[in-house]
């Protein structure tokens, strides 16, 4: 019978559902419920007879006392503790335990109710952290939530909401309250639409806008809002309220910062670029853009050279971009020329810096130039004048030198004479001097005529100037010092093209012609007869006459500063008088023109005679 | 009257060759006067004299302008010349350029020859100075 009971019940006990155990004094396990199996995976069979703490060996002193403790006849129930399985893996249980009773009311031992609490646990913790993280995310971000319930006209504000609105966190706001704290204009307008708009339509909005906080400070924030819809019907909406002032503030600052320096690149009076490793322009201030714009063409950004520039020059560009980004040594102050495609011409102060970027990386460069072509011109120009003053100044040093010396000798040559005749007695001698005296009379009016020569030429301002056919021109002269040539067994070689015409003095070229040929003559070598080669070459400003002789030459290392100097004669020649050279000279810079002279000693000398084309 | 050995005159106008002559006629008594009419050729000629062991002139006259070799061309040549004797070069010039004048004294520093500077037209009492005095400072 007493078997029959016992097996009675442990039959009821199988089926309960839950996982409760028996223990009998000793805390041995005497029934356990199926339900134990199921959740905590333990066989029931295997454990009937087997020591409560030994089946369940990670159990806390706090649950095993409490469970010891249900012997005296307490109720106890611990919450949540851990379950280990085998393979360490746990779950949450909460233990109860109660005191045994038999039918004597005598305590034989303890019930113990296991309850896998796992799951709600889970959910929880995780909601916990949830919330944790989403506290810390909108304390970092600054950013606050509120809640508007229709019905009960109740608007909530999370503490961040309140601490962005710089109000304290039992300040109850209201709708119309809440509104009144955006900036008047533009925010206070917006925000009311949209509330409106939202309450009306369920319509979302998301918008960035400025609030005047409780301690009067002027702030950007991104307020949001979602209605909340319960069975189709509005009940409310709740949003986000996130303080952006510093984001927005840095943004303004560094568009500002941008614009600053824009507007600074802009108007900057050079121009200024960024290129590409493909030496595409991605940066341009209007100074370059002015200067590369092409007729047609308004884009210069993600264009290069080759866009702007005539083939040669962009060549040159682009190679050029390349070795700075490749080489990373900048190109400074370059002078260069710069044909456009239009073909128009400019000298550029080109600097090109290689941009290091934050990686250590060049892709680009940065470039500056000046447009100095006026500058250039102006050079030019001065250039120019100087060259003309300092060309006067020589000869008004040379003309000075002539009266010094060649007036002055001849007069004092008369002052010595005359003092000599004065004291003479001897008849013949004041005859021998009266001669001297002749003499130096002629010499002195020759000098004063060769002197007056060059005035003139010095002076005629309105030289008059006509095409005249060289190679005609020099052919005339040639029949007219045919007596002198002839008698030489001079020979002409006349390489003038018949369409050379230059612009001059008729006299003039006909003085330098006939005087430079006669020179030749008169300077030649005693073993050869003298050849005498006249031939022409064009360049920008001048034509250039030619004169080529095989005579004794000149030695231009001793004399090279003197030969057009006047009465220089650099030879042991009787005849010469080296007055030719001096005005022929000058006849040749009263037209503008200029000459030059090489020679080597016992080969010939060549005259090279510049005709200017330009004025 | 002064004697004086020899005597150089370095110039191409043969005026003032006579006129040089006819002063130095009238003040010393030199048994040879020698002109050249240009650096060059003078140049040469004391060349000559020292190849050949013969007395150098005592006193030259110089003229700055004369073709081939010019007066100041003449000096730059003769003070590389290394002579012990001191030989009195007067320059003769009708020129009244001061760069002329400063030139000269440039050129004595330059060598212990002394050099005089004689402005055209010549006087007597000034070739007379020149020539005459022996320890005349120039």
């Amino acid at each position: 019978m007493q078997k029959n009971k016992t097996h009675t019940n442990s039959y009821l006990i199988k089926q309960l559902p839950d996982a409760v155990v028996f223990l009998n004094r000793k805390m041995e396990i005497i029934y356990a419920s199926d339900k134990l199996s199921t959740d905590f995976e333990l066989s029931t069979s295997n454990v009937i007879g087997e020591n409560f703490f030994t089946t369940f060996p990670y159990l806390s002193t706090q649950c095993q006392n409490a469970i010891r403790d249900s012997i005296t006849g307490k109720n106890y129930k611990v919450k949540k503790e851990y379950y280990f399985n085998n393979d360490e893996s746990y779950k949450w249980v909460e233990w109860s335990s109660a005191p045994w009773y038999d039918e004597d009311e005598n305590i034989i031992g303890v019930i113990v109710k296991l309850e896998n609490v796992d799951d709600t646990t889970n959910i929880e913790l995780e909601l916990k952290k949830t919330k944790d993280l989403l506290e810390e995310t909108a304390t970092t971000g600054k950013i606050g939530t509120w809640e508007y319930k229709i019905k009960e006209d109740i608007l909530k504000w999370s503490n961040m909401t309140k601490q962005i609105h710089g109000v304290s966190n039992n300040y109850k706001p209201s709708i119309q309250t809440a509104i009144k704290f955006y900036k008047r204009g533009y925010s206070r307008k917006t925000i009311k639409e949209k509330v409106q708009n939202s309450l009306k339509d369920g319509k979302p909005w998301s918008e960035k806008l400025q609030i005047i906080t409780a301690d009067g400070r002027e702030i950007w924030i991104i307020a949001s809002g979602k209605p909340i819809f319960k069975k189709d019907k509005l009940i409310g909406i709740f949003g986000t309220f996130n303080d952006v002032n510093d984001i927005v503030n840095s943004e303004i600052k560094i568009k500002k910062s941008e614009e600053l320096l824009r507007t600074l690149i802009d108007h900057l009076p050079i121009n200024v670029f960024i290129k590409d490793i493909n030496s595409k322009k991605i940066v341009s201030n209007k100074h370059d853009t002015i200067f590369s714009k092409v007729l047609g063409s308004d884009e210069v950004i993600g264009k290069n050279d080759f866009h702007f520039c005539d083939e040669e020059t962009a060549k040159k560009n682009v190679k050029e971009d390349r070795e700075v980004i490749n080489s990373r040594i900048p190109v400074l102050a370059k002078e260069k020329l710069i044909i456009k495609k239009d073909g128009t011409k400019s000298i550029m102060l080109t600097s090109k810096i290689p941009l290091i970027e934050n990686n250590g990386e060049v892709n680009k460069l940065v470039g500056f130039s000046v447009d100095i072509t006026d500058i250039k011109e102006k050079e030019k120009e001065l250039k120019k004048l100087i060259n003309v003053t300092s060309l006067q100044n020589e000869r008004l040093i040379n003309f000075a030198h002539i009266i010094s010396h060649n007036l002055r000798s001849q007069t004092a040559n008369f002052s010595m004479l005359l003092d000599f005749l004065v004291k003479e007695t001897n008849e013949i001698e004041k005859k021998s001097i009266t001669n001297m005296l002749i003499s130096t009379s002629e010499k002195l009016l020759d000098t004063l005529q060769t002197l007056n020569e060059v005035v003139i030429i010095n002076t005629n301002v309105t030289l008059e100037k006509k095409p005249i056919c060289l190679s005609n021109k020099i052919s005339s002269i040639e029949k007219e010092l045919f007596p002198l040539l002839n008698s030489n067994k001079a020979i002409i070689i006349n390489e003038v093209p018949k369409s050379v015409y230059i612009n001059v003095s008729e006299n003039y070229l006909d003085d330098i012609l006939k005087n430079m040929i006669e020179n030749s003559v008169k300077y030649k070598h005693k073993d050869r007869s003298p050849i005498i080669k006249l031939s022409t070459k064009k360049n920008e400003d001048y034509i250039t006459l030619n004169i080529e002789d095989n005579g004794i030459g000149i030695d231009l290392k001793k004399y090279g500063d003197k030969i057009f100097g006047m009465h220089k004669t650099f030879h042991n020649n009787n005849d010469t008088k080296g007055i030719d050279l001096y005005i022929i000279k000058n006849q040749i810079e009263a037209m503008n023109g200029k000459i030059t002279v090489s020679s080597i000693v016992n080969e010939g000398t060549i005259f090279n005679i510049y005709f200017n084309e330009k004025d | 009257m002064k004697k004086i050995n020899s005597i150089y005159i370095i110039d191409d106008d043969p005026i003032t060759v006579f006129g040089i002559k006819k002063v130095l006629s009238t003040i010393v008594l030199c048994d040879s006067i020698t002109t050249h009419i240009n650096g060059k050729l003078a140049l040469d000629g004391i060349n000559n004299l020292i190849s050949e062991n013969k007395n150098l002139p005592d006193v030259i006259f110089l003229d700055i302008n004369m073709p081939v070799m010019d007066g100041w061309e003449f000096l730059d040549e003769f003070i590389k010349i290394p002579l012990e004797k001191k030989i009195k070069i007067n320059i003769v010039t009708s020129s009244i350029d001061p760069y002329d004048k400063k030139k000269t004294n440039s050129y004595k520093k330059k060598t212990h020859h002394p050099i005089f500077y004689i402005n055209k037209p010549i006087q007597k009492t000034e070739v007379e100075e020149i020539t005459t005095k022996t320890h005349l400072k120039p």
